[in-house]
């Protein structure tokens, strides 16, 4: 039991990364990237073979390509790096003209070429088997048994996860952060206000990329294999359903939204008797993730915790230079007394244009 | 007084029409410019082609003497031209406060940089905007809206926080669509009160695409007016009120 609970708690901390950066491009800068699960998974390939060694080193029975024995942290940081350059080699293409729709059916598509592409090219990483046997970082050096080493990597991925954490709330709450939303909001308005559009989107892209990367190669050092039914896209709509339900550009709120979708959900139908032909439950799993995200845009596009609404002290008050210039209302509250019309505005955005 | 802004043989083309066909006119300093005519003229394409949000075919755009054809929207916002459009276009999920910071001009203390390393310096300049805001804010009677998003507003509310926003980048030209349109009399009475005190500083000009002809002549020292893709006469309101082509392009359409 010791067991599965951090195993449940890893996942957690990887999925809060995940769903952090996914929010960052679609809840902050309103970039629809229905490819997210693809930087993901370029992080986890990367870390995989910048760490499994040779590729004839086991005898052979895997083909990839690189191979080489980095030691840690080196893999995570190499992952991340990866993801950050395929973002912004798909978002130099992606982000520049295309809006809205289009640009989530070019990502959505971008996604399937890759897992095809993956699947196809055996030399790249292995194919449809994927890469196995990667090895878990320290596990020689540190001596734990196993069941300690679990609860030590929770502490490794709970740590990582925290800074993510800061890493983000100072950025969603910066000018910067503001920047984001406002391109989100109204591109026109933004650039007539002197705003790069196109540099403000990529950076969230990348950044958000880099986010993927980081979950992605945590997430295989724990699991110490990867294939290609890893990362198929309904994965991104896993992430895109946590941020939705949970609140859009509101990182407590999309915390709470990843523990109940990607979390809670599935793993609560691993305990429900099997009912109809084997794997009926798991594709029942994401008839209902499909509906959450329905429900939520239709009833609730803000999500349980809506993002929140920006004070600033009055001149009297003397916060100005104590670093308490940004006040918010708690988002709880802020849900509650909103007033008709503005759930009602919420509602007119969270709609794809 | 100079001529600050000078457009000259204009043409703007969209797959074989030309909206814009050889359009030249000058705006003067410390004045407001009507820009008029009747609908389809290509009064808001001229105004989209200064702000480098459409691409021109042909045709100069001097401001200060200085080239702005083959800039983007973001640079010419950058030289002090902003704009407000025909349609309003506030953030809406931004508070009132929130839309008047997206007009200050862009620096360091906003850029990712800003954000990560410099912190301390972001909240310095936040705080410095923040009070020109509220100054703002004040003087077009929105002060006690700035918590309220801007979605919640009513179109002429809108329209305030517009022209307010663009002041906020210390703009010396100011592109204006259809300030009035939509807006009730008497707030339409404040925002053209507003646009007077700003010109009469001296420091500021401005180009109004405007149908309400009473605004017109009561703001715009010069008008030029637009059919059918150019420039069919420059003058006074009077001029213009005066002439008879321009009673037949208004009644032709």
């Amino acid at each position: 039991m010791s067991y599965y609970i951090s195993s449940v708690l890893i996942v957690t901390c990887v999925d809060l990364i995940a769903a952090w950066g996914l929010d960052l491009q679609f809840g902050s800068a309103g970039i629809n990237n229905f490819a997210f699960i693809v930087f993901a998974a370029a992080g986890a390939y990367t870390a995989s073979v910048v760490s499994l060694g040779s590729s004839s080193a086991l005898g052979g029975f895997q083909s990839y390509v690189g191979g080489s024995h980095w030691p840690f942290p080196l893999p995570i940081l190499a992952g991340m790096a990866v993801a950050g350059l395929l973002a912004a080699a798909v978002g130099a293409v992606a982000l520049r003209r295309l809006r809205g729709d289009y640009e989530a059916i070019v990502l959505l598509v971008l996604s399937l070429i890759a897992t095809g592409v993956a699947q196809a090219e055996i030399g790249l990483v292995n194919g449809p088997a994927g890469l196995s046997l990667i090895p878990k970082p320290l596990v020689t050096g540190l001596g734990l048994s196993s069941l300690q080493y679990q609860w030590v990597y929770l502490g490794w991925c709970a740590f990582l996860t925290a800074l993510v954490f800061l890493f983000l709330r100072r950025i969603v709450r910066s000018p910067f952060g503001r920047n984001l939303r406002a391109v989100r909001d109204n591109e026109a308005a933004a650039a007539a206000g002197g705003r790069n559009v196109f540099a403000l989107r990529m950076q969230a892209f990348v950044i958000g990329g880099v986010l993927a990367g980081l979950s992605g190669a945590v997430l295989v050092e724990f699991v110490n294999a990867w294939a290609p039914g890893s990362w198929l896209y309904p994965e991104t709509f896993a992430l895109l359903t946590a941020v939705i339900v949970g609140g859009r550009a509101n990182l407590g709120g999309v915390a709470i939204g990843t523990i109940l979708v990607p979390i809670l959900f599935l793993e609560v139908t691993r305990f429900l008797p099997s009912i109809g032909y084997p794997g009926l439950i798991d594709s029942l799993e994401w008839v209902v993730i499909g509906l959450l995200t329905l429900i939520f845009m239709y009833w609730r596009p803000q999500g349980i915790f809506p993002e929140r609404r920006r004070r600033f002290p009055s001149r009297s008050s003397g916060a100005i230079g104590s670093g308490a210039l940004l006040s918010s209302r708690s988002a709880f509250s802020a849900s509650l007394a909103a007033p008709a019309g503005s759930s009602h505005v919420a509602k007119s955005t969270a709609a794809p244009e | 007084m100079n001529d600050v802004l000078v457009v000259e043989d204009l043409v703007c083309s969209f797959g074989g029409v030309r909206a814009v066909d050889g359009v030249t006119f000058t705006c003067k300093g410390g004045q407001i410019t009507g820009l008029i005519g009747p609908n389809g003229a290509g009064k808001t394409t001229v105004l989209n082609a200064i702000a480098a949000a459409v691409h021109l075919s042909r045709g100069s755009i001097k401001w200060e003497g200085q080239e702005l054809a083959g800039l983007s929207t973001y640079q010419v916002a950058r030289r002090g031209i902003a704009r407000t459009f025909q349609i309003s276009n506030v953030f809406e999920h931004l508070t009132v406060l929130e839309n008047l910071l997206q007009g200050a001009p862009p620096g360091r203390a906003d850029s990712l940089r800003g954000a990560l390393f410099g912190a301390r310096a972001a909240r310095r300049w936040e705080a410095q905007q923040v009070e020109k805001a509220r100054e703002l804010l004040s003087r077009c009677g929105l002060a006690e809206h700035e918590d309220q998003y801007a979605g919640e507003l009513s179109g002429g509310q809108k329209r305030l926080v517009e022209i307010s926003r663009s002041l906020m980048s210390d703009a010396r030209f100011l592109l204006l669509d259809e300030p009035m349109a939509g807006v009730n009399p008497t707030l339409g009475e404040q925002i053209a009160e507003y646009l007077r005190e700003l010109v009469s500083g001296g420091n500021l000009s401005m180009l109004m695409v405007e149908h309400e002809m009473a605004v017109v002549s009561e703001l715009c020292s010069n008008v030029v007016v637009m059919a059918q893709g150019s420039v069919l006469m420059e003058g006074t309101m009077e001029d213009v009120q005066r002439d008879q082509r321009v009673r037949d392009a208004y009644l032709v359409g």
